[in-house]
């Protein structure tokens, strides 16, 4: 074992190393990773240095433990994802397709967390939330499934040969979502103010950030596109469909007003899982080559933008219809500006 | 008023103000406020969605299901308050559109981008040492996005003179990212981390939204450009600012030098007045034209003001990495 050398060990930035009592704890993308004595007194000792990043036989030299145990607890940390580190004479393999699934899911459904824990969803269930935000969500939605016909046309004109029919199918099955939304807003406002309402910069922040990627990276594209479908396609065994099923009854018993919006909503929840676009990635990820480390960070970083976006897009609709309720958001000419 | 040959439009209202003691509802408008009571208002919001939906006044006491004297009253007031306008289908020229469209609502528009709190949380005390930092990494970024729009407005234009007033603008401005890069370095920032970092997606959004006005209309770009550049003209506000800044939260003079000789810069090269110089070359636009330009200018003013939220909100929590790193799998 101490023959391995590891070099640059270094916790993720996306892990926690904490202890309680006798225990050490690693969390790491949402799960957790508990290492008892005498395991969890080496990686006390070694804390710093994980944070730092160093090499096994510096950290074995400078804590009084043996190579090997820091390595072993090492490898034990790499094998839970938690820790970087490189072993002689390794290259920065290729990630296979399938494999690239099941780390951008993984990362993916840790990144979506902030926004399932939204305050704002609470406030609307709980009717402390105003007119203009629960009247701003409508509209930031319908916005938002109206610009497939941005970034999904936008994916469909610059796809990549492989991906052509993914995205050219993608396209065409969406663009017609955004009219459900535009239909239940007819409940309240004409159609002249639907469509003519600009939407707040956070949306246009999300839907910007679609348009760049289509027009360059299909595939990074589609990895960030997919984060938006797993908030769309619940599992059942999530309790996700509970979570939107409270979150519309509140809805409806606070904001009577907004009953066609909510069917409208349901309405297009239930079409996009009749799609099966849940498998459309798996599938496209079988079917690519490997890809480079410097892709996956490239795609990943996609990724992670989306999830921040979609954030700022239920933090605008929250933050910004507080400050500025003015409701519907209209378009001045001239002399009236 | 005739309700027969009248075409009104509402005004854009920035912010109601509720008296909780009597009902009575302020509109501040560009350049007044006007008091409603609450009767008045209701009346109001029903009349503006649907003036704003194109409806014509004769429509109206149909769709109120109100006499039209009634209706027609109301409407004379709303109009002799400022409420409403008169719309013209008239195209204007540009220089007539800068100077009686945009300049006179452009102090109400950099009123509405520089009302969120952290501007107030920064000059009073309550404010931080990294907020400024965290400031100045965006602001880097923000600049250095220059390189992501400025030149993709002058690939879009197809009005000679204006294309190359954007060219010229880009070759003025393309580098200026390095003031705030030794600004952040004085604040002991690594100018190789904040070029390698992850600007906060509102900073980008930025960026983004310059790119897509760039791809609309040169108007809608230059519209935006403008207001970008209205936010460092007036010396008068932002030198508080910064003095504040290094009197409050001991930041160096360094850290605030660099960016006082990029607005001087600015300055010089009069990119304040880019905007009015482009409106010169525009001999007409057209009623739905200068309704999208001017839209595009006050979506421009709410992305500050969401940018500046994004900045305060990131920064003020410790525990986020300053600069913000991009994902690296082996990192990550």
């Amino acid at each position: 074992m101490s023959q391995l050398r590891l070099q640059e060990i270094r916790l993720k930035r996306s892990a926690q190393l904490s202890f309680s009592g006798e225990e050490a704890i690693v969390n790491h993308l949402g799960y957790e990773y508990r290492f008892s004595a005498p395991a969890a007194g080496v990686l006390r000792k070694m804390h710093g240095w994980l944070q730092r990043g160093a090499d096994a036989a510096d950290i074995a030299a400078a804590i009084g433990e043996p190579a090997a145990v820091v390595e072993q607890l090492a490898l034990a940390l790499k094998n839970h994802g938690a820790l970087s580190l490189r072993q002689p004479g390794e290259d920065e393999a290729p990630m296979d397709g399938v494999a690239f699934y099941d780390y951008h899911r993984r990362y993916a459904e840790h990144w979506l967390q902030p926004v399932y824990e939204h305050p704002f969803w609470n406030k609307v269930v709980e009717g402390r939330a105003s007119r203009a935000q629960v009247l701003g969500f409508a509209f930031e939605k319908y916005h938002y499934i109206e610009a497939a016909h941005e970034h999904m046309g936008i994916a469909a004109a610059n796809a990549r040969p492989e991906l052509a029919r993914h995205l050219a199918r993608h396209f065409i099955e969406e663009y017609r979502h955004g009219d459900i939304y535009r239909r239940g807003l007819h409940s309240v406002f004409t159609d002249e103010v639907v469509l003519a309402a600009p939407p707040l910069p956070s949306t246009r922040a999300l839907v910007n950030f679609l348009n760049e990627a289509a027009a360059t990276d299909s595939f990074g594209y589609y990895a960030a596109n997919e984060v938006l479908q797993m908030t769309e396609n619940c599992d059942d065994d999530t309790g996700a469909d509970d979570a939107v099923s409270a979150f519309y009854d509140g809805m409806r018993r606070h904001y009577p007003y907004t009953d066609k919006l909510i069917e409208s909503f349901i309405v297009h929840t239930r079409l996009d899982q009749s799609l099966g676009h849940e498998n459309v990635f798996a599938q496209m990820c079988r079917d690519m080559p490997p890809l480079a480390a410097a892709d996956v960070d490239k795609v990943m970083n996609l990724t992670r933008g989306v999830a921040e976006r979609l954030l700022g897009f239920v933090d605008g609709i929250d933050r910004f219809y507080e400050a500025f309720p003015q409701m519907p958001r209209l378009v001045h000419g001239l002399g009236a500006a | 008023m005739n309700l027969d040959c009248l075409h009104l439009l509402p005004r854009r209202v920035y912010a109601t103000r509720t008296d909780e003691s009597n009902g009575d509802v302020a509109l501040t408008l560009s350049d007044a406020e006007v008091v409603l009571d609450a009767r008045g208002y209701a009346v109001w919001q029903k009349v503006v969605e649907r003036l704003a939906a194109g409806q014509p006044c004769r429509a109206l006491p149909a769709l109120l299901d109100r006499p039209a004297g009634e209706v027609s009253q109301a409407l004379a007031r709303f109009h002799e308050a400022g409420l409403l306008v008169e719309a013209s289908d008239v195209p204007v020229s540009g220089s007539h559109f800068h100077e009686h469209e945009f300049a006179p609502v452009l102090p109400a528009w950099l009123n509405k981008a520089f009302s969120h709190p952290f501007w107030d949380r920064m000059t009073s005390g309550r404010g931080s040492k990294r907020l400024y930092a965290g400031w100045l990494v965006e602001l880097y970024h923000y600049t250095r996005n220059a390189n992501r729009h400025m030149p993709l407005a002058a690939a879009h234009c197809r009005n000679k003179p204006v294309k190359t007033l954007l060219a010229k603008h880009y070759e003025e401005e393309w580098n200026h990212y390095h003031f705030f890069s030794r600004a952040a370095a004085a604040m002991d920032i690594d100018p190789v981390l904040v070029r390698e970092s992850e600007p906060l997606p509102m900073t980008m959004a930025m960026s983004d939204f310059m790119r897509q006005a760039a791809r609309t209309d040169v108007m809608c770009y230059a519209i935006c450009s403008a207001v970008l550049e209205g936010t460092t003209t007036d010396s008068a506000a932002f030198n508080p600012f910064y003095e504040k800044v290094r009197e409050l939260y001991g930041v160096p003079e360094a850290a605030v030098t660099p960016i006082y000789e990029h607005l001087e810069l600015d300055g010089k090269y009069q990119h304040a007045d880019l905007f009015k110089e482009i409106c010169s070359h525009e001999p007409a636009i057209g009623a739905r034209r200068a309704a999208m330009v001017l839209d595009f200018g006050h979506q421009m003013v709410e992305h500050i003001w969401l940018w500046t939220d994004a900045i305060e909100r990131y920064y003020a929590d410790d525990t986020q990495p300053l600069p913000r790193p991009r994902f690296d799998a082996a990192l990550d």
